[in-house]
């Protein structure tokens, strides 16, 4: 390929766990390099780039910086891709954001708490326009390659929008609620493979809320099933405090 | 034709005897509370009374994920993967299952014809095993006794102390046949009572259904429900599907994958532009009930049901597929008594 897209990989608040498991595609590693050229990533190489095709986006924005970062990113890339559920949802920095800032502030930093300005956490969405999201806590790489290869070919994306439900009915896997545990799976986007209920968990919703959710629904099933109306609140807040609130 | 005696102590010898035949699909635990079909490796995993499985064994004519062709971008060039029959025994399957398997041959017999499908099915033998109907079984009510035999090869009417094992063609002959078994004289056991009815036939149903189209029940029942579209999924006579193709790493290969869908789901629904042709979660759950007691049921006469009970047992909400419709049906009668 002549020119290669130039690609660049950014982080910003999350545990960086997304963008190292780019690093563990041992197997696809070398064809991803063969499509694209990486020419900014601050957790494996040197150097900034004046321009990029394709920019992934790690994390949550959750300072002033954050927001004049993204600014940037988004100024010199065609397409901004975000990358896991801090990125996409605001993941699970946005709990601080169900509970007062300055509270918040002084329980982290203390007397030093003006010291560290801080916002409530966002997801990119809610500060520049995002053009694909890849979900997910860490975000999986079978889902990575999909949006990628599509990237790379000059495709949209196609991002799942069923519930996680539907994937667990494709496995013929016993329900989550038939061994009396509860289970996100209802309102949780697919594209996971239903990997937590088919391993024996359950699903927390870490990809976030399916379209038009009904979240009244979920809660009452939730109750139904024996959580208080504010343990089925709180389950659905760990990964979509923001989307409960509207934010997205 | 013949009713042999099978008692319990033969049975894993006699699945052994058709696992000599031909590969033997029947139920497993599966988890901690559920059932679902796997190819028999020791006969005495299997689970002949067991209340339902997760899923039909549809899943083996019409694959939840299916490869429909591969292609290759550079070449310009594509493969269709060899379908064959499947030659093997279902075992233990129950009579509304049956059912839905001869229901969605006509689906995919009529029109076009479903090539995968019907492939698939040829050379399939059934086992029928007779149930003790749970608190969701309602199959009596559209016309399937759990001691129903049609479609099936043999059968296993439960009796004391083991099953009346009826042959009911040449093939479920073969399949005995080299199995020593005493003649079953005595008469089956009565059937065990449903506890779950519908209380009008087909034929009225249509009216009820055309009656009960702008009824409140559908958006009462989509106020409790989440869209996950797992009625469907479980649906022994659901065969809706997505395709999907998808390129590998290498950007130059890829195939063509066809998977299972649900008109249940919104994303089933939304078309090219983004454009969703049933938005109000109230108006799937109406389609879904109509798809099976109304559109295909008023060219065929006969319920699209087969009683199974799944999407109810199967529904974190407690929607109930009975209680829609005797609803309707009570609504109905309201108005025209």
């Amino acid at each position: 390929m002549a020119n290669k897209p130039r690609v660049g990989i950014f982080d910003f608040t999350g545990c960086e766990g997304c963008e190292l498991n780019q690093l563990n595609f041992e197997d696809q590693l070398l064809d991803i390099l063969e499509h694209v050229e990486i020419v900014e990533w601050r957790e494996a190489m040197d150097g900034r780039a004046e321009s990029l095709d394709i920019a992934f986006v790690e994390g949550a924005l959750s300072t002033p910086d954050c927001i004049k970062r993204i600014h940037e990113i988004r100024r010199k890339s065609k397409v901004l891709v975000a990358l896991g559920a801090c990125a996409v949802q605001g993941g699970i920095n946005a709990l601080k954001n169900i509970r007062p800032i300055e509270q918040v502030r002084e329980e982290v930093y203390g007397q030093d708490k003006y010291l560290f300005p801080t916002l409530p956490a966002l997801p990119l969405s809610a500060v520049v326009k995002v053009d694909v999201n890849i979900r997910g806590c860490p975000m999986t790489q079978l889902e990575f390659l999909k949006v990628f290869t599509a990237l790379v070919m000059g495709k949209a994306p196609v991002e799942p929008g069923n519930a996680v439900c539907t994937e667990c009915k494709l496995k013929d896997n016993e329900c989550v609620y038939e061994k009396g545990m509860i289970c996100l799976g209802p309102v949780t986007r697919a594209g996971c493979d239903a990997q937590c209920p088919t391993f024996g968990q359950y699903c927390t919703g870490c990809r976030g809320l399916v379209p038009e959710p009904n979240v009244e629904a979920m809660e009452e099933i939730l109750v139904a099933h024996g959580l208080s109306m504010d343990d089925a609140r709180k389950k659905l807040q760990m990964f979509n405090a923001n989307q409960l609130e509207g934010v997205s | 034709m013949a009713r042999f005696y099978l008692e319990n102590g033969k049975v894993a010898a006699f699945i052994g005897h058709l696992q000599q035949q031909k590969t033997v699909y029947a139920p497993h635990r599966k988890g901690r509370n559920a059932f679902a079909f796997a190819p028999v490796d020791r006969p005495q995993d299997v689970v002949l009374d067991y209340p339902r499985t997760v899923s039909s064994i549809k899943r083996y004519f019409l694959p939840p994920r299916e490869e429909l062709l591969s292609f290759n971008l550079v070449e310009n060039t594509c493969e269709q993967p060899v379908v064959a029959p499947l030659d093997a025994v279902f075992l233990g399957v129950h009579s509304y299952d049956v059912h839905a398997v001869l229901k969605l041959d006509h689906n995919f017999v009529s029109g076009n014809p479903e090539r995968n499908y019907l492939t698939r099915r040829q050379g399939a033998l059934i086992v029928g095993v007779g149930f003790t109907p749970d608190r969701f079984h309602f199959s009596g009510s559209v016309g399937v006794p759990a001691g129903d035999t049609t479609g099936c090869d043999l059968f296993l009417h439960p009796c004391e102390g083991g099953y009346a094992l009826e042959a009911l063609t040449p093939d479920g002959e073969g399949l005995v046949a080299g199995f020593p078994l005493p003649a079953h004289t005595a008469g089956l056991p009565a059937a065990a009572p449903f506890h779950q009815h519908i209380y009008v036939p087909q034929a009225k149903l249509k009216d009820v259904l055309a009656h009960g189209y702008d009824s409140e029940v559908w958006e009462e029942e989509a106020e409790k429900c989440t869209s996950c579209g797992t009625c469907n999924l479980v649906c022994p006579t659901c065969y809706c599907f997505d395709v999907e193709d998808a390129v590998d790493i290498t950007v130059t290969r890829g195939s063509r994958e066809r998977r299972w869908d649900g008109c249940l789901l919104r994303s089933f629904t939304e078309v090219a532009g983004g454009e969703v042709f049933r938005e109000e979660p109230a108006a799937r759950q109406r389609h879904r009930v109509f798809r099976k007691f109304k559109y295909i049921s008023d060219e065929t006469g006969e319920p699209w049901c087969v009683g199974c009970g799944r999407c109810t047992a199967s529904c974190t909400a407690g929607i109930s597929i009975v209680s829609i419709v005797n609803r309707l049906v009570n609504d109905h009668d309201a108005v025209k008594a």
